[in-house]
């Protein structure tokens, strides 16, 4: 038997890598990519600790977190599509309207 | 059937009738309601139509409701239970309607009480009402406003349809407040007139200072009842018929200030008998360790306060002369016939507390006798013919603050409706005469007008008649029982207030029959003013003389009210009829009253001998005469020639109003000033404006365009903060769980 | 060592490699085919807890559909190489640290986790199965289930408008 807690750690280092992802990485979509890295990090632990407690409510906590993920995309993608359509860069560095 | 009987089979049983006594108030609030909103579009006539037909329906119910309240069933006259216990309130009508608010164990019911007090006084409103709305309708002929005047008109009778109907203080003091507001729009109607404008404001902030008083008053009654019913206990109520349990639901059913509970307190206090007494200390709450008769003595003279300002007595006098820029009608209804004399009536509806305490009744009483005999001196030396009628005003009132205060409450009652007659009877005639003149008011620029305006020159005459106390008329016979009471009563511990203000009466009579003389003759008599605006004055149409003629004839038969007429009483008619209205304070037969259980009142009921009549006859006419003496044969001869040097003193003084408005100016207004001016400096515009309005959002505005640096429109930036935020909140949870 | 432990091992080995490659990878396209391996390698880990069910809506959802979704916009928009040197701003350098120190915090915490797994007993059979799972959304989280529908409709509403330039 695996311990649960290393399956936690496990989530917490995808977690953690993600958010580097995001926090470091200039290419929109590379970010989204990320962002599904940190989602499927929470899935982890909540799939973990459904098999401590041996219960299912954190089975059905995991698809409704693939339903949002996947409206996520969607709509995140769509953004980019936009984005790049006005300025033909994908670039976040070159968003930078809200700046003061 | 006889006359007797009849009085006493109402038309609509009072069962029937109590039901819609709320229609009363609701007909004229309705007709304020129509001519404001839809005046304008309605028209001058419907607009006419609309407002008195309001008021005459109302004066029609209250014809009714007045009837009820005499009706007998097989000799048991009509009464409200009481609901504090004891004895019923007879001859009255009562309609409940339900809980109005409620606080904790304070609660107030919105309840309408007519009794022979009230019903007296709802048909001087709505007939003295109705005649005043229908004279308005030709006096405003010529006002763009006409709609907007209705419509204030309809809402003041409404109001004070409410003072007078309510079954407690705190209804009585809505309608106090709605009459105040009624006046003031009133007052200031024409109020593109700066000078108007002001005097509506000065009425209004003269009435607030009354009404602070009232107020805190209020919440004294409501103290000192809590205290009694914690107090009291059932050998204290045992002499009303009640128990302390039954006292104390009534109380939860009515709330404290209904006038039944505090009657009924009143009549336990005085008793010997049980726990409290007047001169009981109060056990617990706020007022601990005061006696109940010195707390109640403090609220009553707040009370005073509060019907100074309402009632213009002293020191709260000076907004009624100004209160003349009104229209003359609205100088007739409001500041004349019954607005003013709301606090006359809240005493009168108070009695049975004012009689156990004589330092309270002696106040008003001296109030009013200084008051009197102020305005009638200021009234000497005024040439603007309302400002005359408006001290005069001031000084009947004063008088009838006189009767109150020396426990004679039926004759200032009477004194009061008589009043309501012929005071606007005179202000009406005032009317007609500034309308028939071109709104000439100084009444040096009039004269000779009996043969112009007959109509108005015989009513006007027989109301000056009324006023100065001329003997077959009504003034003559309610200021006299008003004097006579006052010489006769005798207030325990301050008996040598009665003999003196006796004199000071008979010399405001004498006053008040010269400065009306004076009015009367340079106004009607002699030869026309050369400075008179038109050459010829017109007679007013038939709306503005039918109501002059019906009044002047009223101000000669309710003269009747003082007559002794009952076969088996010596009692003189009002008396009779407000007895059970006033029997709790001064008794009546088979029942003590509360002054003669609280020893503070030596109550005389005795009938004005012929000797005493004839002395107060030749005091007002030797007070006529002389006025007629100056004005139609010393004055003219001596045209031209300067009158001496301190009769021109005297006179510039009285024609100052003795500076009062001045002294006031000096010593409170200027102070007040100053401080709202140093206020308005340091707090307002340096602490408040400068400091904290404008220092916010200079520091705001600082702090922004420095941290806006911050806002890079780097997205992980923020990402980052973030990220760093959520490190820390997660650091600190697992620290706070280690 | 049983074979668990090696397939966890073996599974998280790679998950963690190759959501390292899509962190680190040049171009968008290979961070996205890391990313379809990363998916399938957490698959395996949600087998591994007995989630055979997330681990086929994983599957079939993640690397089929959101990572096609990914694929599509990458070739539509021709994206090609990120330019070498990104450089090392202030906030990349503070998200960076911000995020190794989250991982080392959370370690602190998770080690203290007791790594007790439950006794299945009974319900061997069911957990984690399709029918478990559905009983349950469809019972005790139908109202949720409903709003992610209504979610997943307006996320389509809003793709189309945010994306078509004229509708």
């Amino acid at each position: 038997m695996v311990p649960i807690s290393y399956y936690l750690f496990l989530a917490a280092a995808l977690f953690c890598m993600g958010m580097f992802g995001v926090l470091v990485r200039r290419n929109a979509l590379v970010v989204f990519m990320c962002v599904e890295l940190m989602l499927n990090a929470a899935n982890l632990t909540f799939l973990a600790f459904a098999r401590m407690r041996g219960d299912s409510i954190g089975h059905v906590s995991a698809v409704f977190v693939i339903a949002v993920a996947a409206a996520e995309a969607a709509v995140g993608l769509a953004i980019v599509i936009a984005v790049f359509r006005s300025r033909g860069s994908v670039n976040i560095e070159d968003i930078k309207t809200m700046k003061h | 059937m006889d006359f007797q009987s009849l009085l006493k089979t109402a038309p609509i049983h009072p069962d029937v009738l109590q039901q819609s006594l709320w229609m009363i108030i609701a007909l004229p609030l309705l007709g304020a309601f129509v001519c404001g909103v839809f005046g304008r579009m309605m028209g001058r006539a419907n607009v006419h139509l609309v407002a008195c037909s309001a008021v005459a329906g109302s004066f029609i119910l209250s014809v009714l409701a007045f009837w009820a309240t005499s009706h007998a069933d097989a000799g048991v006259p009509t009464s409200v239970a009481n609901a504090f216990g004891g004895a019923p309130s007879r001859y009255a009508l009562w309609q409940d309607l339900g809980t109005w608010f409620s606080a904790g164990d304070f609660r107030v019911n919105f309840g309408l009480l007519v009794d022979h007090l009230s019903g007296t006084l709802l048909l001087v409103i709505t007939g003295v009402g109705f005649l005043i709305h229908l004279y308005s309708t030709s006096y405003m002929e010529h006002d763009d406003g006409y709609w907007r005047y209705f419509a204030y008109l309809n809402l003041f009778v409404a109001m004070m349809l409410t003072l007078v109907m309510g079954d407690n203080l705190v209804l009585l003091f809505v309608g106090w407040e709605g009459v105040g507001m009624a006046s003031y729009l009133l007052i200031g109607f024409w109020y593109t007139d700066a000078a108007k404008a002001w005097a509506g404001r000065k009425a209004f902030i003269t009435n607030r200072i009354g009404d602070f008083g009232f107020l805190i008053a209020s919440f004294l009654v409501v103290l000192l009842v809590g205290a009694f019913v914690k107090q009291a206990n059932d050998a204290d109520l045992q002499p009303v018929a009640s128990t302390s349990a039954r006292y104390s639901a009534g109380l939860e059913q009515r709330g404290p200030l209904t006038f039944q509970g505090l009657e009924t307190m009143a009549r336990a206090l005085p008793d010997a008998s049980g726990a409290v007494k007047l001169d009981t200390p109060i056990s617990s709450g706020p007022l601990e360790g005061r006696t109940y008769g010195g707390v109640l003595t403090v609220a009553l003279l707040l009370f005073l306060l509060g019907a100074a300002g309402k009632s213009a007595q002293l020191p709260l006098y000076v907004w009624l002369p100004d209160a003349m820029a009104g229209p003359t009608p609205v100088s007739a209804l409001i500041h004349a016939a019954t607005m003013v004399t709301a606090g006359v009536y809240l005493f009168c509806r108070m009695s049975f507390l004012l009689v156990m305490s004589p330092t309270a009744m002696a106040t008003v009483a001296i109030i009013g006798a200084a008051t009197s005999l102020l305005a009638a001196l200021i009234a000497f030396a005024q040439d603007d013919i309302k400002k005359v009628l408006a001290y005069s005003t001031v000084s009947q009132l004063g008088i009838m603050f006189m009767g109150v205060g020396m426990g004679i409450f039926w004759a200032a009652t009477l004194h009061l409706v008589t009043h309501a007659f012929f005071k606007a009877c005179l202000f009406l005639g005032a009317g007609s005469v500034m309308h028939g003149n071109g709104d000439e008011t100084d009444i040096k620029k009039l004269g000779g007008l009996r043969k112009e305006m007959p109509w108005t020159w015989v009513t006007f005459l027989i109301a000056t008649l009324a006023i100065t106390g001329i003997v077959p008329l009504s003034g003559f016979f309610s200021k006299d029982a008003i004097y006579h009471g006052v010489h006769h009563n005798h207030l325990h511990g301050l008996e040598w207030v009665s003999g003196f203000l006796y004199y000071v009466g008979l010399v405001i009579a004498a006053c008040t029959a010269f400065y009306m003389s004076r009015l009367y003759l340079l106004t009607f008599e002699g030869q026309r003013s050369p400075k008179a605006k038109v050459a010829h004055a017109h007679e007013s149409a038939w709306p503005m003389t039918l109501p002059l003629v019906i009044l002047a004839v009223l101000s000669v038969a309710a003269s009747v009210y003082a007559f002794p007429l009952l076969a088996n009483s010596k009692q003189a008619l009002m008396e009779n009829f407000l007895s059970p209205v006033f029997s709790a304070a001064v008794g009546s037969r088979g029942d003590a009253g509360i002054a003669k259980a609280a020893g503070t009142v030596a109550l005389d009921t005795s009938l004005p001998s012929l000797g005493s009549y004839a002395m107060a006859w030749a005091t007002v006419v030797a007070g006529g005469l002389l006025a007629a003496f100056l004005y139609m044969r010393f004055f003219p001869a001596q045209a031209g020639v300067p009158a001496p040097g301190f009769a021109r003193l005297i006179r510039r003084t009285a024609q100052n109003k003795f500076y009062v408005d001045e002294l006031y100016e000096f010593l409170i207004i200027r102070p007040v000033k100053f401080l709202s001016f140093v206020l308005f400096r340091v707090v307002d515009a340096f602490l408040i404006d400068t400091v904290v309005v404008r220092g916010t959002a200079w520091v705001t505005a600082r702090v922004g365009s420095a941290l806006r640096y911050v806002q890079t429109g780097d997205t992980q930036a923020y990402a980052a903060v973030m990220a760093l935020a959520l490190l820390g909140g997660v650091l600190y949870a697992i620290l706070k769980v280690l | 060592m049983n074979i668990e432990q090696v397939l966890f091992g073996a599974f998280a080995f790679l998950t963690l490699l190759s959501a390292g490659l899509v962190i680190f990878a040049r171009s968008p396209i290979s961070s996205a085919m890391a990313l379809v391996s990363t998916f399938f390698f957490l698959a395996g880990i949600y087998v591994l807890l007995w989630a055979h069910t997330v681990a086929a809506l994983q599957v079939l959802v993640y690397a089929g559909a959101i990572m096609v979704l990914f694929l599509f916009v990458i070739m539509l928009l021709n994206l090609g190489d990120e330019l070498p040197g990104s450089r090392l701003t202030f906030s990349r350098i503070l998200g960076g640290g911000a995020a190794a120190g989250l991982f080392a915090v959370l370690a602190l915490a998770i080690a203290r986790v007791p790594g007790r797994v439950a006794d299945l007993g009974t319900q061997q059979e069911s957990f984690g199965t399709l029918k478990a799972i559905g009983a349950s959304i469809f019972t005790t989280w139908l109202l949720p289930f409903e709003a992610v529908s209504l979610l997943l409709l307006v996320a389509m509403v809003g793709a189309v408008v945010v994306a078509k330039s004229r509708i």
